[in-house]
């Protein structure tokens, strides 16, 4: 636990210090609103189903370039290496890892929300906390999809530039269904009326967090 | 007669096609030290690796404190210390917190002192405040040694330790090893050539076409007693 605690700690100070990660996830976040917003014809930007589309763009497109940071900032002077060569067991090391990327996540999340509103006109209700729940089980599924493949991109020749290609095709079911649960709130509709776009991400986030705990071991053993 | 901390059975090591260790065997005794000398692609870094557990060998095994190194549980991989070409330090990091962080890994008891305790004895006490990547190359392989060794281990794997050192650094570091040799740690080295230390007797070997042979005298005279040296008695 105290290993755990002090990977997370870690990658919060290095944030903190460095801010790289929230510069991405919150000018990305922007840049995709701002797009949209003036993409699309007036009336249709103040539909929930824009607004709802707009949102998840802007968390996947940040979630790439930011999430995948915490595991890729360990390449830097091999840092991977030292982890793996910790007394820590892999698993951990992934749940610490998957812990900070779900951190910038849900800051990211709150800030593409904050802007959201502002750019769709949204009010603020309590249809915005069932968003924000919606929201936070689509980071957590890319998070722990994210740090999973971000380990194999680390260990790749351009891994990098193949991340998105491998994130995104996976990542679709759980977008689709967070698009739909989030459009539905957005539009007034009780957040139990999506029960089954809901139970998606539920099961998405369950399927991908025990892959990754389970298959880590195996992706980062061999050099 | 104890244990033998290290042993390897015809230890080979594949990258694709590409043979880079064969046929190896290698045993050390606990509190011994050792020095593996080999030129730039020999192997030397390979086999730290394999016995550290980072790579998996491609035939034969690598006994670690009797644990075959493939199924290296996080116990014994808490009794082993790797200075290698990388210094596992965080740029963004101060020298203290690096330190810091590696001993949390470890379990180390009192980390923030335990970090102070080994700032100062590599003399980077005046700077543990300052990030890392201010530091010098020098300055970092000091740091490097003292976060290799934080947790005190009783396996320390040296890869190349004095590379890019000035001689008040390769001085400290050398401090550094003798005392953990002197607290019976067992010490594998590797060098491209001459690897001296006071009151170290290292155990000569050489990667010659992948394989870990003991070095012979007669490769000395071949090689203009270059590595005499080394061969000075255990004081």
């Amino acid at each position: 636990m105290a290993g755990y605690a002090a990977i997370v700690k870690k990658d919060l100070m290095l944030e903190v210090r460095g801010g790289r990660i929230t510069t991405v996830l919150v000018s990305l976040a922007l840049l995709v609103l701002v797009v949209l917003v003036f993409a699309f014809d007036r009336a249709v930007a103040q539909g929930p189903d824009t607004a709802a589309g707009a949102l998840w763009i802007a968390l996947v497109f940040a979630g790439m370039l930011g999430a995948t940071r915490v595991v890729l900032s360990e390449q830097e002077n091999g840092c991977l290496r030292a982890l793996l060569l910790s007394p820590l067991d892999r698993a951990t090391i992934y749940a610490a890892k998957l812990t900070a990327s779900f951190g910038f996540m849900v800051g990211a999340a709150i800030a593409a929300t904050i802007l959201a509103m502002l750019f769709f006109n949204l009010e603020f209700s309590m249809s915005l906390a069932a968003l924000m729940l919606v929201l936070i089980l689509g980071a957590l599924g890319f998070s722990a999809l994210a740090t999973l493949l971000a380990v194999i991109a680390a260990r790749a020749r351009g891994g990098e530039l193949l991340l998105p290609l491998l994130i995104v095709p996976l990542f679709v079911p759980a977008l689709i269904a967070g698009v739909k649960a989030s459009a539905a709130v957005l539009s007034g509709a009780a957040l139990a009326t999506s029960r089954d776009w809901v139970g998606i991400l539920i099961a998405f986030d369950v399927l991908f967090v025990t892959a990754g705990y389970l298959l880590f071991e195996h992706v980062v053993g061999e050099e | 007669m104890a244990a033998p901390v290290i042993e390897t059975h015809a230890l080979g090591k594949t990258f694709g096609l590409t043979p880079v260790l064969r046929e190896t065997d290698f045993r050390l005794a606990p509190g011994h030290a050792a020095v593996i000398i080999g030129g730039n692609g020999s192997g030397k870094s390979t086999l730290l690796s394999i016995l550290c557990g980072l790579v998996s060998p491609s035939e034969g095994s690598a006994l670690v404190f009797g644990e075959d190194t493939r199924r290296f549980s996080p116990r014994y991989r808490r009794r082993i210390g790797m200075l290698s070409h990388q210094s596992f330090l965080y740029p963004n990091l101060t020298a203290r917190e690096n330190l810091e962080f590696y001993a949390r890994l470890y379990g180390v008891s009192e980390p923030r002192k335990a970090a102070d305790a080994w700032l100062e004895r590599i003399g980077l006490g005046e700077s543990a405040d300052d990030r890392v990547r201010t530091f010098s190359r020098g300055m970092e392989q000091r740091l490097t040694a003292a976060r290799a060794m934080i947790h005190n281990p009783a396996l320390l794997l040296l890869d190349e330790p004095f590379a890019a050192l000035d001689s008040d650094g390769i001085a400290r570091v050398k401090a550094m090893i003798r005392e953990a040799a002197d607290e019976g740690c067992t010490l594998v080295a590797t060098a491209h050539a001459q690897l001296e230390i006071e009151g170290i007797s290292f155990e000569l070997y050489e990667i010659v076409r992948g394989q870990v042979v003991e070095y012979q005298e007669k490769d000395e005279a071949r090689r203009g007693g270059r590595l005499r040296s080394l061969l000075s008695p255990r004081s």
